[in-house]
């Protein structure tokens, strides 16, 4: 995926996101969300009871909570259209 | 058996159905990170046997299933099996045509189910024999297999310098970990490093971030652009075998039939090498996208089966990748299994057909149909809804998390350094099936160079 169909029809908008791992991304945005993360997941694991399994369940808990803010704050950067089947 | 104990077994098979198939949908989930610790539970919480074996087999059927989602529709693995997959998945992606990746790989994860149950359930009544020569020579069947791997590879002889460095690498922070009491000396850091090596080419990327020269040298991209055709819903039960045309059942089939005879081998490494072989030929980009996925699928989820059932029945000790990993907790959890006695030692062997059939059955029967029917709806909900960003975050602290756990705050950097070297060695094309194997075969290989 070297280039995107050339220059873009959608006007005034700033080219500005980067590609990593096969989608696009806005560097401050990825920022945030590996900060909600990083503190949600490794936070739920560090404030559970200290008796195994539960530091990891909490973890696990964290880190789907982290997932939920970060969807909810940040805007996927995809336009997404549904289109019937040609034939 | 009495009947409560098999409906034990069902309910066990449903509840493992249900659960993994909405954690396979989750982008990033580790395979050994999420069904470790659960049947870890399981076992310390006193459950029969049959029952947790049920449940594991189920799990790992509708993990593999579902983890072909996330591929599909953001080309974010579900897991580290179908990393391989990612490339052609995004040819089916930038076709317009992702839920059909999805429908292909589940249906070939359907085919290497069938194949693999009753194959290796006969391969290990023929490897049994064997087992105390096998168990012998296990590190030099990994580190053979990291040579091979290699030799496969474009860049070979760049593939097979690196084995050695990368074992060091990895020994290197094991026995610093040792020297400086992080962990005790028996315990062996190994689930973070796995984990390591999966992200790394993400890892590498974001470090690349932080370097403003190739941050500002990057291409820039607007909102990424996706159509995805509408298809009428099928009606019934979907069928993989009307899913997939008689060449891509072909190629599905041979690869399962591969994937249970090198159980022993990563599992992550055949996929690349024989998927890639099986579809180099075919010219259509989207046709030849079809043929891999589809068999690489059929191929882990042969190779799962088989790591787990094979060296459980013929052997009783984890070797292989999936038994080492996420089937470890069925081979060591003290106090209530060990390797002087655990599921190899409990089961008869109609003990595990029956498990591995009502496991697999329910497995594929709820999963397959929830996955195939609804993909569209799955794809459409998650490209309007999810960024990528949080996929990617949530992959970072699940591995920050994993770090921590095995040997505390030292070993987020350890692993940043696994991922920052794992990275580079994967951009120059030596693939994670090498790493992986030097990974198993590291504490061997350097014993040997110490002489």
């Amino acid at each position: 995926m070297v280039n995107d169909s050339g220059p873009s029809s959608e006007k005034n908008e700033v080219k500005e996101n980067v590609e990593i791992w096969e989608d696009v991304v806005n560097i401050k945005d990825l920022l945030i969300s590996l900060i909600i993360s990083s503190i949600t997941t490794l936070g739920g694991y560090l404030i559970a009871p200290d008796t195994p399994p539960k530091p990891l369940i909490f973890g696990l808990i964290g880190a789907i909570i982290g997932f939920i803010i970060s969807s909810v704050i940040i805007k996927p950067k995809r336009t997404f259209q549904m289109m019937d089947e040609e034939k | 058996m009495d009947a409560i104990l098999i409906m034990e077994m069902i309910a066990a098979a449903i509840a493992g159905a249900v659960l993994y198939t909405v954690i396979g949908i989750a982008p990033g989930t580790d395979e050994t990170a999420v069904l470790a610790p659960v049947t870890l539970v399981l076992v310390l919480a006193g459950f029969e046997p049959i029952v947790i074996l049920t449940f594991f087999i189920s799990a790992i059927v509708a993990k593999k299933l579902t983890d072909s989602i996330p591929v599909a529709i953001a080309g974010i693995p579900g897991g580290v099996m179908s990393a391989p997959m990612v490339e052609h998945a995004m040819v089916l992606k930038k076709h317009g045509v992702p839920d059909l990746s999805i429908r292909k790989m589940a249906s070939g994860s359907v085919i290497g189910t069938i194949i693999a149950v009753p194959m290796s359930l006969v391969l290990a009544s023929l490897i049994a024999p064997l087992a105390d020569v096998i168990t012998d020579y296990s590190n030099q069947i990994f580190f053979g297999g990291a040579v091979f791997l290699a030799l496969m590879t474009k860049n070979r002889i760049l593939a097979l310098v690196s084995i050695v460095p990368f074992a060091l690498l990895i020994q290197g922070l094991r026995h610093l970990y040792w020297g400086i009491g992080a962990v005790p000396e028996d315990t062996t850091v190994f689930t973070s490093f796995f984990l390591g090596i999966t992200i790394g080419p993400v890892i590498l990327k974001l470090f690349e971030l932080l370097n403003k020269d190739i941050r500002k040298k990057l291409p820039r991209h607007n909102k990424k652009e996706i159509r995805v055709n509408k298809h009428k819903v099928e009606k019934g039960f979907p069928n993989p075998f009307k899913i997939l045309d008689k060449k891509e059942i072909g190629t599905t089939s041979f690869a399962s039939v591969m994937g249970v005879l090198t159980f022993f081998m990563s599992p992550v490494g055949m996929t690349i090498f024989l998927g890639e072989t099986l579809s180099s030929r075919v010219k259509d980009p989207i046709k030849r996208a079809a043929r891999a996925i589809s068999s690489m699928d059929g191929l882990t989820n042969a190779a799962y089966i088989s790591g787990t059932l094979v060296p459980l029945i013929a052997l009783g000790v984890p070797l292989s990748p999936t038994a080492i990993g996420p089937g470890s907790a069925l081979f060591n959890a003290p106090p209530v299994f060990t390797l002087e006695n655990n599921l190899h030692h409990l089961l008869s062997m109609s003990d595990f057909i029956i498990a591995t059939v009502i496991g697999s059955i329910i497995a594929i029967g709820f999963t397959f149909y929830i996955t195939i029917k609804y993909s569209q709806q799955i794809c459409a909900f998650v490209f309007k809804y999810i960024p990528h960003e949080a996929m990617l975050g949530l992959f970072f602290g699940l591995v920050l998390m994993l770090s921590f756990m095995d040997a505390g705050w030292i070993n987020i950097g350890g692993v940043l350094l696994i991922s920052l070297v794992a990275g580079i060695l994967h951009r120059w094309g030596v693939n994670y099936g090498v790493q992986f194997m030097v990974l198993y075969a590291a504490p061997w290989l350097v014993s040997v160079l110490v002489g």
